[in-house]
């Protein structure tokens, strides 16, 4: 139901992953960045599409939707510390200083984190007199600690902050652990030493909060959002907080489910921010139409961008061989993944012999084919994508061939030590084998990719009963540890901020079982009772919760270390996937835009970077 | 007559509370997703999820929850879509916000493809009617047969693709929000979408009249007419056409009623903000507030007309008196 739900995030940006080729491999895709920067024209009005709307109605504190961190980042909202807009490989992942006039003091400890702000950052119109202070960021986290306001947002990331929880449970009337010390001077006081939360601060729902203009808007305070953005909402001017909260007007310029319209933000001085260009006078996105219409607009230069649909595999091929426009195709590692989850305690998957045979004997290549092709992705050998590694485990590929290709020998030989192969002949001879309850997506092209499972499965004789839902029943399916589904063939995960933690707990975690939590699919480290209310036979399944608290509270440059090394241990101690896909994100863009700049935070064009010819 | 209009509208209202309970009912009870869960989204804990149900009501039984549903179906000052129940769970905006815009845009499609496919399916059907396997005949029915068969997505992608991305004398899909309703019929913007919506009806409303008219003409009443002197003309519309269209009309208001309640395929193609588009995305989003109104508005787009077309054909009948 709601976009913003993590899942339909990821999804979003994985639909929108049709991929064309990594930059630098099959000529779709053009120099990122900035070197260009001088050549960009300035003015001009950038022209684009949704398919749907954001979610929450731009609220930042419940917007659980890359869509939305795309317009926040670029345009809207300036955090502590935010991005410079551009991909990995060009630091996009690294957070720099933004509304903070430094990198953060951090106690020795690691436990306390302190902010010194740039002076003189105005707000929006009609806040323009109204500069940042301290106290804002106070205010901000208030309001993300109370549930109401930031339903079904991702405030279980400030947990970690002293006080956080206790406040947003009414046991305290402030959050101890964040102290306004003076107007230009704020202060994190952590549970433990968590090396990650300077990416958590560089998060939109952490963007200060002017006081008085969230009143009386728990549910709709996104349409009356006044930030420090290069951009704000047409008509942001027109707001009047002096009104009684029922007789303020939203703004004007975002019209839930038809459009948006960000103009530049007088307060805004170029100066105090060196990670927006803002080139562009005016932002128009039009909501709704279908993706193929949408990528007939932007053939005709009526767009300029699908911010959040799927270019049609036609059109992609169309661009690609055409030389005139093949740089109108670009595509990044959006930093995803697309696996397949076990059932540690579904048989036949209770024996780490089957999963390790099964992630021997799956044709990656050929899911990748039925996905498009290598333009598509890179294979994965591993969980965490590449990205959030440094690339430390790029090479690492514990079954299978590293072209994807299965290794079906191997697999027999795993099939062979496991206890539902009497035999040892390789192939699974246990009626365990026979059956097993599958679910996929009944979207494309996941059912193909369940006829080819199906078929690879059976050289170590294993038979697949696949059901297939559509999205939202097929996670809620592999999220219930009561459904007992042996295999989920369809779920894809992408990061929230650039660290592995967010390919931990959710995934891993023994508190991640669903149905009453989320996302360990997997059921990895279900503890005994768990197992027994769910009327398993196994009593116990291997844990990864140790490694993963040892990660999270791990210093910041020893945590790609720690990751990667839980990485290795779930692929070899636990086997808990098949990850077969680190998958690429795709944008065709018009032939208007300067400047095509992938930021990799979001995962999408960064608005604020391109320019359009006129 | 006026007993007949109450008892019609006491049936009315049974039908649109029949209609209300089993909307709630399969969108509440189908395994399309937990609404909390959605609210809340995934990642949220047991603890959450029970205050996200008990303020959505959904900790209560399933008549109470439908109790809070069906109060804001009441057209009643704070009662009718009350914004504390009826808003979007998919983006917090209420309801109402979001309908009332909708509805120009959609009564526009739907009356402007109405004139078309009358325009073009009577006098059709007339013609091929009185000229019986004649050539007009058979050029109606090829026209009737791939009106019918070609299916209304296809037909707005092809007539997008044809007359704006290659051709370039339409308008492309989609109507800017500062563009109101009628400017957007000024500027161009309905003529494909009325034409494509009305293919399908004018070529069945064609068939229909042929059909009746065939049928009509053979009536005693009319062979008398004819023995009285009357000129042809005469027989075929004023005494020929006025039975023969009575069926039609009743179609007309169940049609009209049904696209009133959202035009669906091609305001989605079109990009039409209309109900129909609102209705896609509810139903996609298992937006229960939303689902709940625009179903229900369609059910009583549905019943109204119907009530106006059988008041209706006691003017186009004059055999035809209510009780």
């Amino acid at each position: 139901m709601r976009r913003k739900l993590r899942l339909i995030a990821i999804i979003a940006v994985l639909g929108m992953v049709t991929a064309a080729c990594a930059a630098a491999d099959d000529g779709g895709g053009s120099d990122s960045g900035d070197e260009q920067q001088g050549e960009v024209t300035q003015g001009g009005t950038l022209k684009a599409a949704l398919i749907s709307d954001v979610a929450d109605a731009f609220d930042p504190h419940k917007s659980y939707y890359t869509v939305n961190w795309g317009f926040y980042k670029c345009c809207l909202l300036r955090t502590l510390l935010s991005y410079n807009g551009l991909p990995t490989e060009e630091g996009g992942n690294e957070p720099l200083p933004d509304l903070a006039a430094d990198q953060p003091e951090v106690s020795e400890d690691g436990t306390e984190w302190t902010f010194t702000l740039k002076e003189g950052i105005a707000y929006a119109p009609p806040l323009e007199d109204t500069t940042v202070v301290a106290e804002d960021f106070v205010r901000s986290f208030e309001r993300l600690a109370d549930p109401k306001a930031s339903e079904g947002g991702y405030a279980f990331y400030y947990s970690i902050i002293e006080g956080f929880d206790d406040f947003s449970d009414g046991k305290a009337d402030t959050i101890s652990g964040i102290e306004a010390v003076d107007d230009q001077t704020v202060k994190f006081t952590l549970t433990d030493s968590y090396g990650d939360f300077g990416m958590r601060l560089a998060m939109p729902a952490t963007a200060p909060l002017p006081e008085g203009v969230a009143d009386g808007h728990v549910r709709d305070y996104g349409r009356f959002l006044v930030g420090t953005g290069p951009y704000m909402f047409e008509g942001s001017e027109d707001l009047d907080f002096e009104a009684a909260p029922e007789d303020q007007k939203p703004v004007s310029g975002y019209k839930p489910n038809r459009s948006i319209t960000l103009v530049r933000n007088p307060s805004w001085d170029p100066e105090t921010d060196d990670l927006r260009p803002a080139n562009v006078d005016r932002i128009e996105v039009e909501i709704g139409g279908t993706e193929e219409d949408v990528a007939n607009k932007v053939d005709a230069g009526d767009l300029d961008i699908n911010l959040d649909g799927v270019p049609p595999a036609q059109q992609i091929r169309e661009f690609l061989s055409d030389p005139e426009r093949e740089d109108q195709v670009q595509a990044y590692p959006s930093d995803a993944v697309r696996y397949i989850s076990f059932n540690l305690a579904e048989p036949p998957f209770d024996d780490i012999n089957v999963r390790k045979a099964v992630n021997a004997v799956i044709d990656k290549d050929g899911m990748r084919r039925l996905r498009g092709g290598p333009q598509f992705g890179d294979i994965a050998g591993h969980i965490v994508v590449d990205g959030l590694l440094d690339d430390e485990l790029a090479d690492y590929f514990p079954y299978g061939n590293e072209d994807g290709t299965p290794d079906v020998e191997g697999a027999q030989e795993f099939m062979g030590e496991s206890e539902y192969d009497s035999d040892g002949d390789g192939v699974c001879d246990a009626p365990e084998c026979k059956d097993i309850f599958a679910v996929t997506d009944q979207a494309d092209p996941y059912a193909d990719q369940a006829a080819l499972i199906e078929d690879s499965l059976k050289e170590i004789g294993i038979e697949l009963e696949v059901q297939a839902l559509e999205r939202d029943p097929m996670y809620e399916k592999c999220n219930d540890a009561g459904a007992h589904v042996a295999i989920c063939l369809g779920p894809a995960w992408g990061k929230d901020y650039a660290d592995a933690t967010t390919f931990g707990e959710p995934l891993f975690g023994s508190v991640a079982i669903g149905p009453d939590s989320c996302c360990n699919y997997s059921l990895v480290g279900a503890p005994a009772d768990l197992l027994k209310e769910n009327d398993y036979d196994v009593t116990e399944v291997p844990s990864a919760d140790d490694k993963i608290k040892e990660c999270d509270t791990s210093a910041e440059d020893e945590r790609v270390g720690c990751w990667a090394e839980f990485d290795q241990m779930l692929m070899e101690e636990i086997v808990p996937w098949v990850p077969y896909l680190f998958d690429n994100r795709v944008e065709v863009i018009s032939d208007r835009v300067e400047n095509y700049t992938f930021d990799q935070f979001h995962g999408g064009m960064a608005l604020d970077h391109v320019g359009v010819s006129e | 007559m006026g007993q007949y209009l109450i008892r019609r509208s006491l049936f009315m209202i049974l039908v649109l509370f029949l209609v209300s309970v089993l909307t709630f009912l399969i969108f509440m009870k189908l395994p399309s997703g937990d609404p909390a869960r959605m609210m809340g989204g995934q990642r949220t804990n047991a603890e959450d999820l029970q205050e996200i149900r008990e303020n959505l009501g959904l900790d209560q039984p399933f008549w109470v929850q439908y109790g809070r549903f069906a109060k804001g179906m009441i057209p009643w000052p704070g009662l009718w879509l009350d914004e504390q129940i009826y808003y979007s769970y998919s983006n917090n905006v209420a309801i109402k916000e979001e309908i009332y815009p909708r509805l120009p845009y959609t009564f526009a499609l739907a009356m402007g493809a109405a004139v078309i496919w009358l325009a073009i399916g009577i006098p059709v059907g007339i013609i091929s009617a009185i000229k019986r396997r004649s050539f007009a005949d058979r050029t109606s029915m090829i026209f009737a047969l791939i009106g019918v068969s070609a299916p209304v997505f296809w037909l707005a992608y092809l007539f997008l693709y044809l007359f704006w991305f290659k051709l370039g004398i339409a308008p492309p899909s989609g109507i800017p929000s500062d563009e109101g309703v009628v400017q957007a019929m000024v500027t161009g913007r309905f003529v494909m979408p009325w034409i494509v919506l009305s293919l399908a009806f004018a070529a069945f409303y064609s068939r229909m009249t042929r059909g009746n008219l065939i049928e009509t003409m053979g009536e005693d009443y009319i062979r008398t007419a004819r023995a009285k002197g009357l000129s042809e003309r005469k027989v075929i519309f004023k005494h020929g056409l006025r039975s023969a269209l009575t069926p039609v009309v009743t179609m007309f208001g169940m049609d009209l009623g049904i696209l009133f309640g959202g035009v669906f395929i091609t305001e989605t193609v079109f990009n039409i903000p209309g109900l129909g588009q609102y209705a896609v995305r509810a139903i996609g989003n298992n937006d229960i507030p939303a689902v709940m109104t625009v179903v229900t508005l369609a059910a009583a787009f549905i019943v109204v007309l119907n009530l106006i077309v059988d008041v209706m054909y006691a003017v186009l009948d004059p055999r035809v008196r209510y009780r």
